[in-house]
């Protein structure tokens, strides 16, 4: 495997007023490999990924992404870097129709800006049957839509823009079970397609069947990180109830924590 | 059997996504048939329907740019205020220049297009909510004209053959000019709406503000380049009624700014942001001018213009409110349906 990093986040720290949200964090995905982002409530996961989509700025640190050094990022820079944010709430314009989302904020137009609407819904529709979601036709507002053909959609968005690392933040939550099955198919597919990924969830049997690599973050800490072929779901859960109660991670892991070892050289 | 699903989904969708359009044209058709009715005489008569052309203009033009605002989720007031502030300067120059010249227009479009764009600066780079804001610049442009002209109105009269004249309240055909502005505006704004990508980052600012950022849209771009293009056109709406009454009256503009707010949320965009269309604005600009006509062809004094107007609007939003009621309780089930 190429362990080539696309996204490195060095020494990050970042405040909210006395709170600190991150504590020198140390974070990076590789080329093709999908990240399991995950811990507590409040551990700093979406905070750690709102930074690398450019919503916040760290206070301290610096991310490199594709040999670029940045002190910190905006939306339009992450997103032109290839970086895309899958949310379910605030990625989506609920009155508009499929493939005006899709295409949103990079629509496809003319040399005077206007619209190739019917380039466009091709090309949506294209994107979206790839990942077998053709029920509902390209022009249905997204209003109508379930959670699971939500993440579908910002899916093809990033699939569409061939973004280089898609993250998904809780893409799961709210879900039913089969919907929760489908958008894990849309993330095996990006993993298919080359592409990178961080995937946050409370959710160790969601997070584990994708994910290469847990990071597991606690209180604005990253304590563990974990390769998949070294652990079982059982143990994971382990270790994240291990961490709720005594903040630690059990002694018989330390062997496998790459985090401790690529920290202490 | 999944096909057909697929078509009866997609009629109903179209349906869907015209009937505020739809409802909004039939309310305008009652209200003729309604008027035809009370006072036959009146309404064959094309002297009637030539001059709602002339005033029509002065509600439906502003508040065609005042829809892109409001599609953003923004307000602007102070419209009412550019109204006088853009002829005046316009005036001003002609009173120097001795003559109407287009430079006159020029200029008091300039002005237009700079108080707007404080509009937008305002909200913007301060932070300033859009209602408060254009309260405050709707004050102060009020009170810059009052100052200057001491309240007193300008005559036009002696301009009245030039070409400005002409070319903005002349009449084509037979037709008002100014009604050729307002259709060939409502169609460039359907446009930028509709068809190009500034209309579409538009729609997006208002229904999702976070998501458009994500995507990387300039919100700030965006707004204050639409509060500017409003200051504009509302500079422009002031010229057309100056010169149409060939007399810059320094309150300009008052009874048009609810007037104008009223004929886009008749016409089926919501305050909230995110859909609206200018279809629906023209044509419910248009109603409010024909109700205010046809109380008046009826026989009836004008102070039932603004209870009948209020009427048509409580029932235009109850409408709207329905509809977006059984619209909410459609999405539930969709949703249930494409698990």
């Amino acid at each position: 495997m190429n362990n080539r990093h696309i996204v490195e986040m060095r020494n990050i720290t970042k405040r909210f007023g006395t709170i600190v949200a991150l504590r020198n964090v140390n974070f990076h995905v590789n080329e093709n490999e999908i990240v399991g982002l995950v811990g507590d409530n409040g551990a700093g996961k979406s905070t750690l990924v709102k930074i690398l989509a450019g919503v916040y700025a760290p206070d301290e640190g610096e991310i490199v992404i594709k040999g670029m050094r940045f002190k910190k990022l905006n939306p339009k820079l992450a997103y032109e870097l290839g970086i895309v944010l899958i949310h379910q709430e605030y990625t989506l314009c609920d009155d508009h129709p499929i493939w005006r989302n899709v295409f949103m904020g990079r629509e496809l137009t003319n040399k005077l800006g206007f619209l190739k609407i019917n380039d466009m819904k091709k090309i949506a529709y294209q994107s979206l049957s790839q990942l077998g979601l053709f029920r509902m036709p390209v022009d249905t507002p997204v209003k109508y839509l379930s959670g699971g053909y939500k993440q579908g959609v910002q899916i093809s968005r990033a699939l569409v823009f061939e973004a280089d690392l898609v993250i998904l933040d809780e893409p799961t939550t709210a879900l039913s079970i089969t919907e929760t099955q489908r958008v894990l198919e849309y993330v095996k597919e990006l993993k298919n397609k080359g592409k990178s990924a961080i995937f946050i969830s409370h959710n160790i049997y969601h997070v584990y069947p994708v994910a290469d690599r847990f990071v597991i973050l606690d209180k604005g800490n990253v304590i563990a990180e974990f390769n998949k072929k070294d652990l079982v779901p059982e143990d994971l859960t382990e270790i994240m109830i291990s961490i709720a109660r005594t903040g630690k991670i059990p002694e018989k892991y330390h062997e496998l924590n790459l985090y401790r070892s690529t920290s202490s050289i | 059997m999944r096909k057909t699903f697929s078509r009866i989904e997609i009629a109903k969708q179209i349906i869907a996504r015209y009937r505020l359009q739809l409802i909004t044209t039939l309310i305008l058709l009652v209200v003729w048939f309604t008027f035809s009715i009370i006072n036959p005489a009146a309404f064959t008569n094309t002297f009637t329907y030539t001059s709602l052309m002339v005033v029509s203009p002065f509600t439906i033009i502003p508040a065609l740019s005042l829809t892109l605002i409001i599609i953003a989720g923004e307000i602007d007031l102070s419209f009412s205020s550019i109204m006088a502030l853009g002829p005046l300067i316009t005036a001003l120059t002609w009173q120097v220049m001795g003559e109407a010249s287009f430079l006159g227009v020029l200029s008091g479009l300039i002005v237009g297009l700079g108080a707007g764009l404080l509009n937008g600066i305002l909200v913007c780079k301060l932070g300033i909510p859009s209602l408060i804001a254009t309260i405050g610049t709707m004050f102060l442009w009020r009170g810059v004209v009052l100052v200057i002209t001491q309240g007193f109105g300008i005559p036009l009269g002696q301009y009245r053959n030039s070409a400005v004249f002409n070319a903005l309240v002349g009449r084509v055909e037979g037709v008002p000019a100014q009604f050729l502005w307002a259709i060939g505006l409502a169609i460039i704004l359907w446009l930028i709406l509709n068809r190009h990508r500034f209309g579409a980052h538009i729609y997006y600012i208002g229904d999702n503000r976070t998501a458009a950022q994500m995507v990387g849209i300039n919100i700030h771009k965006v707004l204050i380049l639409i509060f500017a293009i409003h200051g504009l056109i509302a500079a422009f709406t002031g010229m057309i009624n100056a010169f149409e009454m060939a007399t810059f009256w320094p309150t300009l503009g008052d009874i048009y700014m609810l007037k104008s707010v009223a004929a886009v949320v008749v016409g089926g965009t919501p305050v909230t942001g995110g859909v609206g269309t200018i279809y629906g604005t023209f044509i419910g600009g248009l109603m409010l001018e024909f109700i205010e006509m046809g109380i008046l062809a009826a026989g009836f004094t004008g102070f039932w213009i603004r209870l009948v107007h209020g009427l048509i609007i409580i029932i235009a939003l109850a409408a709207q409110g329905i509809l977006r009621r059984r619209e909410l309780i459609r999405a539930r089930i969709m949703r249930l349906i494409t698990t």
